[in-house]
């Protein structure tokens, strides 16, 4: 049984909270006397859906089932970006709707792949609901939901379950409307520090919100349409914005811990984060060698930045760019794609496989090997000293499936929809295809070939977009809760 | 409040759940991953995979910032151990359940006490508490009492209008099934109050045009002096106090079954079928019990015994579905109390519907009783106990409240709110919607459906 009643009370609750964050940009836009009332139709309009919801809602049965979640969870994700396209549109500056709904999907599931061409000429209002976007998106809307409001009610263990990153779920607090005021204050306390540094390295203070907003949602969206490099040529900049990329990188749950608790121990000896690094460290000097040694125009400080800058800008899934890295050597283009593919840790604002996956899938492959020689052994899977479970390593395997699946199919229909022949660039070619399919699963941004950071995505057709905007969501919510709701058993009842 | 529960059986299963329910801090320890990984993903707890005796499980728990730790894992040691445990390393207030009667004597209560543990808690004993009280009270389905007894809250199953199969129970007839609350108001007075009723399932709160129909559970709120109208009324005047009962199955829980009723019954039958065992229970219960060495579906045996003559059959063996048919027959052959052990929650409501007088289920009542001695201990907590879906609380009137300035009808409760009685300097009695409230007076509130917190502003 689908309680549709209380899935309109929630979603109702949950529009609430969009006009909110949107009278928050109308609000901005006032501020810098832009006179846009772009805002206001969607305002309007989602706090009339809102009470429509609560209304809707009255007396709905207490009970929330696990099907009643999934559908929460990936409801809200659509509606929030149907209602928060409609600036785009109003704007201008977005030409239809496929563009302005890839936009704001781009911003919720905070990939930071983006089809408006020249940034610098958009009102700052726009700008800022872009960023928002992303820093609600990063930490999940149904998460930061239950974080603001005092309590949620019901359900919100079904919530959490649909929405949250990861095979393995820790909880900070027994109650998960605590447990998610603590994570979201780490998110908070991270991006004002994100703030105060990038200003005390020079940046205007607009800037230095926008980007610090879309640096620990690990989104990618910025208030320029140049490189980093090229636009504010501040080392000290770049260095600020490596490190809280990494940071948010990190599983919240363990920043808490160390943070908070003072646990320095347990965050040195997980053994996600121990992934994470290793991928980071090597990544990172396998491109500063490459280019040192093969492209040795740049001085070695300037590669080591660039590479930490990029490989950590792809591997958490946020996309800014200091260089063009499409230029660089073609060796390491794979190692730049596995790196979009691993992702950073679970529990962070990044998108991706998750680091703790293949810290997981690394320990079933040393197992079977072992079982190999020795086919009585009992080799169950730990990590951090926890057994993992059978059933979670079982889903785990099924979703290395499911998104190797989902990448290959992507790249497929993008393929297929191709680009309008009359553009810059009429070719389509098949790894660009790849690139921009795996960079939209893993909410990265950038892509390969022409999509790199230097162009926008505004080229593609209407149904490649909405393509892009699908992988974007499935990939953000971790493919299961939206493919879910496409199986026949999801609406069977009983 | 934090609280530690350790062990995921069904008393701490059940406990967490209405804990968490409660929107308490519930952490739950238990050393089987399967069982907690259910659970977590259903409520909204902390659950942590550890041997609940290991002290580092205990730190893990954060038990040192608990302000109550409850050991409900089946292992008596092990309760007493971890109990102990998280004593020392700081938790408030410890709970352990036990299965030795011995524990349980006033003069233990010092011994334990110094060895850290609080309370402790013997599910089998609050069991036979509450088979005596339904012996008792055989026509009352539960009751619950409130200040000192002088109020009480009691749940009665109306009679279907005309049993089918069955052989006739009552010959009195019930003068509430068929009116509504208005006409029985007009006829009978108002010394009762109905203040919810039970209709398939469903708790409803009723209004002055609902009407009361067969196969109802209602849930009267009366003074002790007015009890027998209340069973005069439902027809079950032929109800006296059970004065001899059989009892199947010779387990602990009928031994201590068999020690309560001891002292209000004339007689007691127990049946047994393990000779072993029927020689160990010679030595446990008084001369008053009669042990029989005989399967409880040996009807031979049964009415050699004077199966007919039985007021009451409880049947307490360690098989559900025996225990349920036990009585299901019982009632046909007119025995007017049955009483059934079900461990098993699944049947717990199948048994419901099968018209067993009382149903006996040692974790629940552990954990309800574990749930009130919490809500006791707990001063900003008006709730006094939980009946499902509705909570019974206690408000007490604060001078200038809202309830002091007009009667009570014209109040405007929220649905599902219905104020049962009160108590004013002392003395008990009913609240109508004529009444006025007054500064410290302390009213007892059946509320459904979480309306309990809507309440504050009426009362503060």
């Amino acid at each position: 049984m689908i309680n549709w009643k209380l899935i309109a009370k929630i979603m109702g609750f949950l529009l609430f909270i969009e006009a909110g964050l949107l009278m928050l940009c109308q609000f901005v836009s006032w501020i810098y006397d832009e006179g846009v009332k772009v805002f206001s139709p969607a305002i309007v309009l989602a706090l009339v859906l809102g009470v429509v919801g609560v209304l809707l809602g009255r007396h709905a049965g207490k009970k929330m089932g696990r099907k009643d979640g999934y559908i929460v969870v990936s409801m809200v994700w659509v509606l929030f970006t149907l209602i928060g396209m409609s600036p785009f549109l109003l704007d201008g500056h977005v030409p239809d709707v496929a563009s302005a709904f890839f936009e704001t999907m781009s911003g919720f599931t905070s990939t930071g792949a983006t089809i408006i061409d020249d940034l610098d000429a958009m009102p700052k209002g726009l700008l800022f609901w872009r960023s928002l976007t992303q820093w609600i998106g990063g930490i999940g809307i149904v998460f930061f939901t239950i974080a603001i409001l005092p309590a949620f009610g019901v359900g919100e263990v079904k919530l959490f379950a649909a929405e949250s990153t990861g095979p393995l779920h820790d909880k900070v607090h027994p109650r998960i409307s605590v447990a998610a005021k603590w994570i979201g204050g780490v998110y908070v306390m991270l991006t004002l520090l994100c703030i105060l540094s990038l200003m005390l390295c020079g940046m205007p203070a607009f800037d230095a919100v926008n980007y610090s907003l879309c640096t620990t949602a690990t989104g990618g969206y910025g208030t320029h349409s140049a490189l980093i490099d090229d636009y504010y040529h501040s080392p000290a900049i770049e260095y600020v914005l490596i490190f809280f990329m990494f940071i948010s990188g990190v599983n919240y749950t363990l920043i808490y811990y160390t943070i908070l608790k003072g646990k320095v121990k347990k965050f040195f000896s997980d053994a996600e984060l121990k992934a994470y690094l290793v991928i980071v460290l090597g990544a990172s000097l396998i491109c500063t060698l490459v280019l040192v040694l093969v492209d040795s125009a740049q001085d070695v400080e300037a590669s080591i930045r660039h590479s930490l800058f990029t490989v950590i800008s792809l591997q958490t899934t946020t996309g800014l760019a200091t260089v063009d890295y499409t230029v660089w050597p073609v060796q390491l283009m794979p190692v730049l794609l596995f790196v979009m593919f691993a992702g950073a840790s679970s529990g962070s604002t990044s998108g991706g496989f998750k680091c703790v996956r293949l810290s997981i899938i690394y320990r079933v492959l040393k197992n079977e090997f072992t079982r190999i020689l020795h086919p009585r052994a009992v080799t169950p899977v730990r990590m951090n000293g926890n057994i993992v479970p059978t059933n979670v390593v079982q889903m785990l395997l099924a979703f290395v499936a499911l998104f190797v699946c989902s990448l290959f199919l992507g790249a497929f229909v993008l393929a297929l929809s191709g680009v309008d022949p009359n553009d810059v660039h009429p070719n389509f070619d098949y790894y660009e295809a790849f690139g921009i399919a795996m960079s939209s699963i893993s909410n990265v941004g950038p892509g390969m070939g022409y999509y790199g950071p230097v162009h926008s995505w505004a080229i593609l057709s209407p149904v490649a977009k909405f393509v892009c905007s699908f992988l974007m969501l499935i990939g953000r919510l971790e493919i299961f809760p939206i493919i879910i709701l496409f199986t026949r058993g999801f609406w069977k009842k009983g | 409040m934090k609280i530690v529960i350790a062990g995921a059986g069904a008393v701490g299963t059940h406990l967490a759940r209405m804990l968490s329910n409660d929107r308490q801090d519930v952490v739950l320890i238990d050393a089987d991953e399967g069982r907690l990984f259910r659970l977590g993903s259903e409520l909204d707890i902390m659950t942590l995979v550890k041997q609940p005796s290991s002290i580092q499980g205990l730190k893990d728990a954060e038990v040192n910032r608990a302000d109550l730790f409850i050991a409900v894992t089946p292992n008596v040691s092990e309760n007493l151990t971890c109990a102990m445990l998280a004593k020392q390393l700081g938790a408030k207030h410890t709970v352990a359940r036990v299965d030795n009667y011995e524990y349980m004597k006033p003069e233990s209560l010092e011994l334990f006490k110094n060895m850290g543990i609080e309370s402790l808690i013997y599910p089998e004993l609050l069991a036979a508490e509450d088979i005596k009280a339904s012996a008792r009270y055989s026509w009352v389905r539960q009751m619950w009492e409130f200040n000192n007894g002088e109020l009480l809250l009691l749940s009665v199953k109306m009679h279907d209008a005309n049993p089918i199969g069955e052989k006739e129970i009552s010959n009195k007839e019930n003068l509430l099934v068929g009116h509504t609350l208005k006409e029985i108001g007009m006829a009978h007075g108002h010394n009762f109050h109905v203040v919810a009723i039970k209709r398939d399932g469903e708790t409803i709160s009723p209004y002055g045009d609902e009407k009361i129909l067969p196969r109802d559970l209602v849930f009267f709120m009366t003074t002790k002096e007015n009890l027998g109208e209340i069973r005069h009324l439902t027809g079950k005047d032929d109800y006296p106090a059970v004065k001899n009962s059989l009892i199947i199955g010779g387990g602990k829980l009928s031994v201590r079954a068999c020690w309560k009723l001891e002292t209000i019954h004339d007689g007691i039958k127990l049946i047994e079928p393990d000779r072993k065992r029927t020689e160990e229970l010679q030595s446990l219960v008084s001369p008053k019990t009669m042990i029989l060495e005989g399967e409880g579906y040996d009807m031979d045996l049964l009415n050699d015994e004077g199966y007919g003559n039985m007021e009451a059959l409880i049947a307490l063996t360690d098989n559900d579905q025996q225990n349920i048919l036990a009585c299901v027959a019982a009632r046909r052959r007119g025995i007017r109390k049955t009483i059934a052990q079900v461990e098993n929650l699944d049947y717990f409501d199948m048994a419901n519907d099968l018209d067993i007088g009382t149903i006996i289920n040692k974790k629940l009542i552990a954990a309800s009783h574990i749930y009130r001695m919490l809500l006791k201990g707990d001063v900003d907590n008006v709730k006094m106990l939980t009946i499902g879906n509705a909570d019974v609380a206690e408000f007490v009137v604060k001078p200038g409240s809202k309830v002091t300035k007009k009667p009570v009808m014209d109040l405007h409760f929220p649905y599902g709110v219905n104020i049962g009685g009160m108590s004013r300097d002392g003395k008990s009695m009913l609240v109508s919607g004529a009444t006025q409230l007054q500064a410290d007076d302390k009213v007892v509130v059946f509320c459904i459906d979480n309306t309990l917190k809507k309440l504050d502003k009426f009362f503060k």
